[in-house]
C-alpha cells in the first residue's frame, strides 16, 4: 500500500499446452520461483515468505524444502474466488512485507492441468447425487465456469446492448498481443474474425475462442521492501494500492448474488481508487484476467473505464487494442494468448509494463493495473506504479 | 430424446432442500423472524441472522432473466442432451428471487431474455429410490 512494498523480480517457467509439460507441476513452480528470485538479483536464501491462491497443490512446506530456504517466516493464501485471488495474493505479500513479517515474499501460481483434474471438465458422475448449492444447478447440466459466466454475460449483454463484436475484441486483443511475445503459446497463430465466427459454440454467447485454454506452467514474483528494492539490479515496481472484497450477498450461489450480473469489482473499484488517490482515467495500460471474454467486459466497466451503456461502442472502436487504443489490455497475450496460469502471467506482465520490458510496451506508464478473475467472489485488483 | 434428468445427476435430499425438490411446487424458505425469502437456502438468514425457516409457496410463473444455450457437452451423458438451455427465472411473485431449470419446448434460436415462463415438474426416484424427486423445469407460459 502506498509504495510500502515493491515487486523486485518476476519469472515464469516455459509454458505448455495442457499435458505438454515434461516437468511436474511442483517442478514448474520451483522453476518460476527460481527465475523470479534470479531476476531480482536475490539469492534463494533471501526468500522468507511464500503466498499463493486458489488452493494450491504446491504447499509452501514442500517448496521451502525443495528450494532450500533456510528460514521461512510467512505463508498464506486467499480464500475462494478461484482466479479472482490472483491480485489479492499479491496484497497478502504486500501486507506481510509492510508489517515486517517477512522480507522477501514469493507469490506464485503453478498448474499442470494434464497431471491433475481439468478445471473446465465436469466433475460429477451420472447417477450420483449433488448437495449444497450445486443441487440447484448440476441437475440442469450447469456444470462449469463457462456455463456460469455465459449466463452472467447473456444478462449483461441484454441490459447494456453489448454485442458479440465486443466479445470478439477481447479475444482478438489477446491473440494479437501474443504475436509479439515469444513466451506466448498462441504466438504464430493470430485470430481472425472468420476463425472466431466459425469456431464452435461452447455455451452461448461463448464461442471456443471466447474461452480460456488449459495450460501447464508457472509464474512468480518476489515482493520486498522499497529499501531492499533500491539495492537490487532492476530496482522495484511499487505496489501503489490494491483491493479485495464483495458486497453483502455478493457471492451467493445459483445466480442469486446481489447485484446480478456482476464481475465482483464494484466494491473493489471503489476501494482501489480511493486508496490509490488516482482514477481509471489515469491508467494507461491494464491486464484483465480472461476466463471468458464477456466477464472481462463486465470487469472493465465495473472498474470504471467506461459506463456500461457506452461500453460496446468504446470497445468496438478499438479501445483495447495495442498500441493506439485508449486502454490497451492483456499486452502479453494474457490468459488466452500467452498461457492460462490462472492469471499470474497477467501479474508479471503488469510489472513488466512499469519496467518497460513488455513486448507490447505502452509508452512509459506511471501506473499499471492488474484485475483478477471476473465473475467469482471476492474480486481483487492491484495497481503498480513507477518508483 | 428422453427427459434431461434420466441417467443424469439428481439433488441429494436433505432437511434444507427436501421441500423444494419433492413437493411439486416452488417452496421457498422464509425466515421465521424477519420474513425474508432466501434462495438458495442457507443455515442462517442473511438479513437478521435467524435460524428458523418456514416454507413459502410461489405461484410458479416468471420471466426468463438470463440463460445460456449449452452446445458443448461436458459429460458423455450430456452429448445426447445438447443443445440444451439453462434458464434463470425471476419469479413473478418474488422478482428478486431467481431460480434455475432447463427451458423446455423452445428451440435454442428462439430463446430470449424476458420470455414469460411457467413451472413444470419432472418426477424421478432419488438415487436411493426411497423418495420421489419432483424437479422444477420451465416451459413457455
Amino acid at each position: 500500500m502506498q509504495r510500502s512494498s515493491a515487486v523486485v523480480g518476476v519469472g515464469e517457467s516455459q509454458f505448455y499446452r495442457r499435458g505438454g509439460s515434461p516437468d511436474t507441476e511442483f517442478q514448474l513452480a520451483c522453476t518460476a520461483i527460481r527465475r523470479a528470485v534470479e531476476d531480482a538479483g536475490l539469492d534463494l536464501s533471501d526468500v522468507d515468505g511464500i503466498v499463493s491462491y486458489m488452493d494450491t497443490r504446491n504447499n509452501p512446506v514442500r517448496l521451502a524444502a525443495a528450494l532450500g530456504l533456510p528460514r521461512l517466516e510467512f505463508t498464506a493464501q486467499t480464500f475462494g474466488g478461484g482466479g479472482n485471488g490472483a491480485a489479492s495474493a499479491v496484497l497478502i505479500a504486500d501486507a506481510a512485507v509492510t508489517a515486517g513479517y517477512a522480507r522477501n515474499v514469493v507469490v506464485f501460481r503453478a498448474l499442470a492441468q494434464g497431471q491433475f483434474g481439468r478445471f473446465g471438465q465436469a466433475r460429477v458422475g451420472a447417477g450420483a447425487g449433488v448437495s449444497g448449492s450445486a443441487a440447484y444447478t448440476a441437475p440442469y447440466g450447469l456444470l462449469s465456469a463457462a456455463h456460469i459466466n455465459a449466463v452472467q454475460t447473456t444478462r449483461f449483454m441484454h441490459e447494456y446492448g453489448v454485442t458479440q463484436d465486443s466479445l470478439f475484441e477481447v479475444a482478438f486483443t489477446s491473440y494479437d498481443n501474443a504475436q509479439r511475445n515469444p513466451r506466448a503459446l498462441r504466438n504464430g497463430t493470430p485470430l481472425t474474425r472468420e476463425d472466431y465466427d466459425e469456431s464452435r459454440w461452447i455455451a452461448e454467447p461463448f464461442h471456443l475462442f471466447d474461452c480460456c485454454p488449459e495450460n501447464d506452467g508457472a509464474a512468480a514474483i518476489v515482493v520486498s521492501s522499497p529499501e531492499q528494492a533500491r539495492d537490487l539490479r532492476k530496482g522495484g515496481v511499487p505496489i501503489l494500492a490494491g483491493a479485495q472484497g464483495l458486497e453483502h450477498r455478493g457471492g451467493v450461489d445459483a445466480f442469486n448474488e446481489a447485484p446480478f450480473p456482476t464481475a465482483h469489482f464494484r466494491h473493489v473499484a471503489e476501494s482501489l481508487w480511493a486508496r490509490a488517490g488516482v482514477g481509471p482515467q489515469d491508467v494507461p495500460v491494464a491486464q484483465f484476467y480472461e476466463n471468458f471474454t464477456g466477464p472481462v467486459l463486465m470487469a472493465i466497466t465495473e472498474m470504471g473505464f467506461s459506463p456500461p451503456e457506452e461500453l460496446d461502442q468504446w470497445v468496438t472502436g478499438g479501445a483495447l487494442r495495442w498500441p493506439h487504443g485508449g486502454l490497451p489490455i492483456n499486452t502479453s497475450g494474457g490468459n488466452l494468448g500467452e498461457a492460462y496460469i490462472h492469471g499470474f502471467g497477467l501479474v508479471t506482465e503488469a510489472v513488466r509494463q512499469i519496467r518497460g520490458e513488455s513486448t507490447s510496451q505502452v509508452g512509459e506508464p506511471e501506473l499499471s493495473l492488474m484485475v483478477a478473475g471476473p465473475g467469482y467472489a471476492p474480486g481483487s485488483a492491484v495497481l503498480f506504479c513507477k518508483d | 430424446m428422453g427427459r434431461f434428468m434420466d441417467g443424469w445427476v439428481l439433488p441429494t435430499l436433505d432437511d434444507t432442500n427436501r421441500e423444494f425438490f419433492t413437493s411439486g411446487r416452488i417452496i421457498l424458505r422464509e425466515c421465521a423472524d424477519c420474513q425474508t425469502i432466501q434462495h438458495p437456502p442457507e443455515d442462517v438468514c442473511h438479513s437478521c441472522g435467524g435460524t428458523s425457516f418456514a416454507g413459502r409457496g410461489a405461484t410458479g410463473t416468471g420471466t426468463l432473466y438470463s440463460y445460456t444455450v449449452v452446445r458443448h457437452p461436458l459429460h458423455p451423458v450430456l452429448a445426447e442432451r445438447v443443445p440444451y438451455t439453462i434458464a434463470v427465472v425471476s419469479l413473478d411473485d418474488y422478482p428478486s428471487v431467481r431460480v434455475t431449470g432447463n427451458l423446455l419446448e423452445v428451440a435454442p434460436e428462439d430463446v430470449r431474455v424476458g420470455l414469460a415462463v411457467r413451472a413444470v415438474w419432472e418426477e424421478v426416484p432419488d438415487a436411493d429410490g426411497g423418495e420421489m424427486i419432483r424437479l422444477l423445469q420451465w416451459t413457455p407460459a
